[in-house]
């Protein structure tokens, strides 16, 4: 029934590092939700259906857990529904987690033939038989991929995690968007086992879009919640882009490449987990004591809320990427596996490489812009708002939660060796070798690459010089003892006043017009002109509104198709009855031409002339005249 | 180990120096009185004798931040390439932890921006985080390249690599990195055609923006990091892209070195005097370009074969 394997059991580890600093957070915040029971059954419901999704051991109880987390997550969106935002959020994260659930479904009818108690190594036996497997891994992809949110089926998240009560965004974002992740390690490795090439390329390619994507959405995000879960799209695309790198390299017999580009995802999902928690539980604590989501109304939180701002710092630090900090290091860990590409024989592949790596790159650049923009507009400067004025630090629990989360990214940071070991043990519960000893050959201090060319790095030794170097600065100045004084700043004669100060929107403005062509956002400019004079106007309001290309283009046409073919349909059901005789004769006409393609060979001459016959008989007999 | 810490402290010491040669560089050849070389220790010197001054409206990030602006600077310079081959250095970092660094002194440096309350600052730190984040794939796809041409991801085994055994069948794309990488030491250092270090004039201020409500040992700090940074740039372009001169006898290898530095910094001064400063919309153009060299390099090396 369950499965214990290395493999669960470190997944089971992740479940847990995220719960426990959420549970202190969600104690905390409970007595400002109103439907306590509501929450509380779902809540823990939803915990038991991660443990049970990361440990089942067989189709049908992974499904069953599967749906079951599903629906709590749901319900939990749900719990503050008071805006029909919420609802409609909930209703869009209700269909879209389903149509992952019936991909799912169909995969696992087709593994198991429909036996769905089966364990997942007789499932290997039929799959290994069945004639299609790329069907059966684009199964796969979309059940889990449009769970853990990745380009295209990353839609709903934007929506979804704004909506939930803090700690389920935290979990929500940090927890179970890597459950889904797992089932793509679980299954990947346990079933689907010899890969083909392009499984892997097509992997890479989702997750250097949904990288881009997420961190350019995030840019131009106003909601500080909406905001991390597109950032959650795009460390999700970092992680595939782990993951695709190791399938590559197993596709192509380099087993220590791949086993590192693995551990490289494995670890880069465990300091998502931590600081994606982190920061939504900063957010939620920022959100509750100012009432309000748009971070245009934020500033100056540091002085009246340290403890969130220097967690959040922490946080935001560490999904940058920047040294010594965890997400650094399994960053690093990607680079060094992409770079080593240059073992490929392929070299048409080898050079498609260097693009994923500009797209990371670019990704790292643009999360810096990003999170300069979210912490500095949020925690400096001065209050934008009345809301943000007279407030205080969260309550003890919630502060217990950010700092014990803030301890789990630490412990990721300095303990990197010992996490390594347990992902290098998960890897070889999935039929790997171990190379623990390759990655750390001189103790532990120092981190390797495993390519022959690779270098290395060793968070510890930065994190002391940074640590000493910073110190000795300022004891320096300590013992300059230097006069210091307070002044206003200068606001060109004005008075120094929040209006002073740039926004957000102001923040991302060059990034959000160099990337126009992708955004095409709606600006509204509202000014109150005097005397007719464009130049002189008493007030003026500006807005910038960005929706999401994907939604536009492929849901919200793919909507539009639907409606012009149901259109059709309908006409259809009103036309003279002689057009049904000839749309008989058209369908007997197609069939006809399918099977004699079908059967004979294929000749483009003949093909072309039937095309033509079919098109003239569908124009003159079913479209006919117009009037 | 000597030599070692002679290196450092030499890099240290030249890093105002070379700042202030590119400034009276400029004005010799706009026939203006030159400021003497020393201006930088100079303006260090007057900016210790002042107290400091701190905006009523800043948090504590701004007496925490100008520290370490300049700290992970200070630690990449412990990292960069050996001058001389006698020197003993640091083998096992990599070239992403230093723009890891670097990016680290940026990402404070832009809070500073933010932490004022001013208008300026806001300015500055959204205008550098646009370049920034333009300028790290084209960092990150040049170091790349030099490091497959030098076959080594280390940054000091990449050189000495260079400099033993010079892959004379990779020119091209050595030449193509060494474009790439020199537009990204003028971009990422603030110098004509991205920012102008001289002027404090709104419509093209980016560095001074970020920190024109520092003063005192604080704006000390930020300006030695902002030479520190130059001298980084500078020394990595000299021993990854002038690879030679690192074989002979500990003076004159390192005689060669700052020859070196001082080469690039009348190049940086040269191209400061004849060219205009760019739109700051028309630095992604710039950094464009930097990005296809990269990418040029990198295809050019793998069309002629590892």
């Amino acid at each position: 029934m369950f499965l214990y394997d290395s493999l669960s059991l470190t997944f089971v580890f992740m479940i847990l590092l995220g719960t426990i600093p959420n549970l202190f957070y969600s104690f905390g915040y409970l007595p400002h939700i109103k439907r306590k029971w509501h929450y509380l059954v779902h809540y823990f419901a939803f915990i038991l259906s991660l443990l049970g999704v990361v440990t089942s051991a067989n189709a049908m109880l992974f499904l069953f857990f599967w749906e079951l987390m599903s629906l709590t997550s749901w319900q939990l969106i749900l719990t503050e529904a008071k805006t029909k935002s919420t609802t409609d959020a909930a209703k869009f994260y209700f269909f879209m987690t389903h149509i992952g659930f019936i991909s799912l479904l169909l995969f696992f009818l087709l593994s198991t033939n429909g036996n769905l108690w089966m364990s997942f190594e007789d499932m290997h036996d039929i799959v290994s038989n069945f004639a299609y497997p790329t069907i059966l891994f684009l199964f796969l992809s979309i059940g889990f991929l449009s769970k853990a949110g990745a380009v295209p089926l990353h839609v709903w998240l934007p929506y979804a995690h704004p909506e939930a009560p803090s700690p389920v965004s935290a979990l929500m974002s940090g927890v179970m968007l890597k459950v889904a992740i797992y089932g793509m390690f679980r299954f990947l490795f346990d079933v689907l086992y010899p890969w083909q090439l392009e499984w892997g390329i097509i992997i890479l390619v989702i997750g250097s879009i949904s990288s881009l994507v997420g961190v350019l959405y995030a840019l131009s995000e106003h909601d500080i919640k909406a905001l991390l879960a597109n950032h959650s799209i795009e460390n999700i695309g970092i992680i595939l882009i782990g993951f695709g790198m190791g399938m590559i390299f197993d596709s192509l017999k380099l087993e220590t490449l791949s086993s590192f580009a693995f551990i490289a995802s494995i670890f880069h999902i465990f300091n998502h987990m931590s600081f994606k928690s982190l920061l939504f539980m900063g957010a939620g604590s920022v959100l509750h004591q100012t009432h309000t989501k748009n971070i245009e109304k934020y500033g100056g939180l540091i002085k009246s809320m340290p403890v969130t701002a220097i967690t959040f710092l922490l946080a935001s630090i560490s999904i940058s990427a920047l040294p010594p900090t965890n997400g650094f290091l399994s960053e690093w860990m990607i680079f060094q596996s992409m770079l080593s590409s240059s073992n490929i024989e392929h070299t048409s592949l080898k050079m498609v490489i260097p693009f994923a790596v500009f797209a990371l790159a670019l990704t790292g650049g643009l999360a810096i812009a990003c999170f300069v923009k979210a912490y500095g507009i949020t925690f400096l400067g001065l209050h934008r708002d009345e809301n943000a004025k007279h407030i205080e630090e969260v309550n003890f629990l919630m502060k217990t939660g950010m700092i014990l989360m803030s301890l789990v990214v630490i412990s990721l940071m300095l303990f990197t060796p010992f996490y390594i070991k347990i992902f290098d043990l998960a890897m070889v519960s999935l039929g790997k070798a171990s190379i623990y000893a390759l990655i750390f050959p001189n103790g532990i201090f120092q981190m390797h690459s495993v390519s022959s060319i690779g270098a290395s790095v060793s968070p510890i030794y930065l994190l002391a010089l940074l640590i000493g170097v910073t110190i000795s600065l300022m004891l320096a100045y300590k013992m300059l003892n230097v006069k210091e004084r307070v002044h206003h700043t200068w606001a060109c004669g004005y008075q120094t006043s929040c209006k002073n100060q740039y926004s957000a929107t102001g923040f991302a403005g060059p990034i959000s017009r160099f990337f126009d062509w992708l955004y095409k956002s709606e600006k509204h400019i509202d000014k109150k002109i005097i005397g007719s004079h464009e130049t002189k106007f008493t007030t003026a309001h500006y807005e910038v509104h960005t929706k999401p290309l994907f939604e536009k283009s492929l849901y919200e046409n793919s909507t539009k198709l639907a409606n012009k073919i149901s259109y059709w349909v309908y006409r259809l059901a009103h036309f003279e009855q002689t057009k049904y005789s000839a749309m008989i004769f058209n369908l007997m006409l197609f069939v006809l031409f399918s099977y004699r393609i079908s059967v004979n060979e294929f000749n483009w001459a003949t093909f072309l002339l039937e095309l033509s016959v079919m098109f003239i008989s569908f124009k003159i007999l079913i479209l006919g005249v117009k009037k | 180990m000597n030599l070692y810490i002679v290196t450092l402290i030499l890099l240290i010491v030249i890093a105002p120096i070379l700042t202030s040669f590119i400034k009276s560089l400029k004005m010799i050849l706009l026939f203006k009185q030159p400021a003497s070389l020393f201006q930088g220790y100079r303006n260090i010197s007057k900016l210790l004798k002042k107290e400091t001054i701190v905006s009523h409206e800043s948090s504590q990030i701004t007496r925490v931040a100008p520290f370490l602006v300049l700290s992970p600077l200070l630690i990449t310079l412990l990292f960069l390439p050996p001058v001389m081959h006698e020197s003993s250095y640091i083998n096992f970092v990599d070239a992403f932890t230093i723009t890891g660094l670097i990016s680290l002194s940026t990402f404070f440096l832009m809070l500073i921006g933010l932490d004022s309350a001013s208008g300026f600052g806001g300015m500055g730190s959204s205008r550098e985080a646009f370049i920034s984040a333009l300028a790290e794939p084209a960092m990150v796809l040049t170091i790349f390249a030099i490091s497959m041409i030098a076959n080594n991801l280390g940054i000091s085994e990449a050189s000495k690599n260079l400099s033993h055994n010079f892959p004379q069948e990779h020119m091209a794309s050595f030449i193509f990195a060494g474009i790439s990488f020199f537009i990204l030491l003028l971009a990422e250092n603030g110098r004509i055609p991205v920012d102008n270090p001289e002027t404090h004039l709104e419509l093209t201020m980016v560095h001074e923006a970020m920190i024109l409500d520092l003063t005192g040992f604080y704006l000390m700090l930020v300006e030695v990091a902002s030479s520190i940074k130059f001298i980084i740039f500078a020394s990595l372009f000299a021993s990854l892209f002038m690879p030679f001169g690192i074989e002979f006898s500990a003076p004159l290898a390192l005689l060669i070195f700052i020859i070196k530095l001082f080469l690039i910094a009348t190049i940086v001064a040269l191209i400061e005097v004849n060219v205009a400063k760019l739109r700051l919309f028309k630095v992604p153009d710039l950094l464009g370009i930097a990005i296809v060299f990269a990418f040029l390099s990198l295809i050019t090396f793998y069309i002629l074969g590892a």
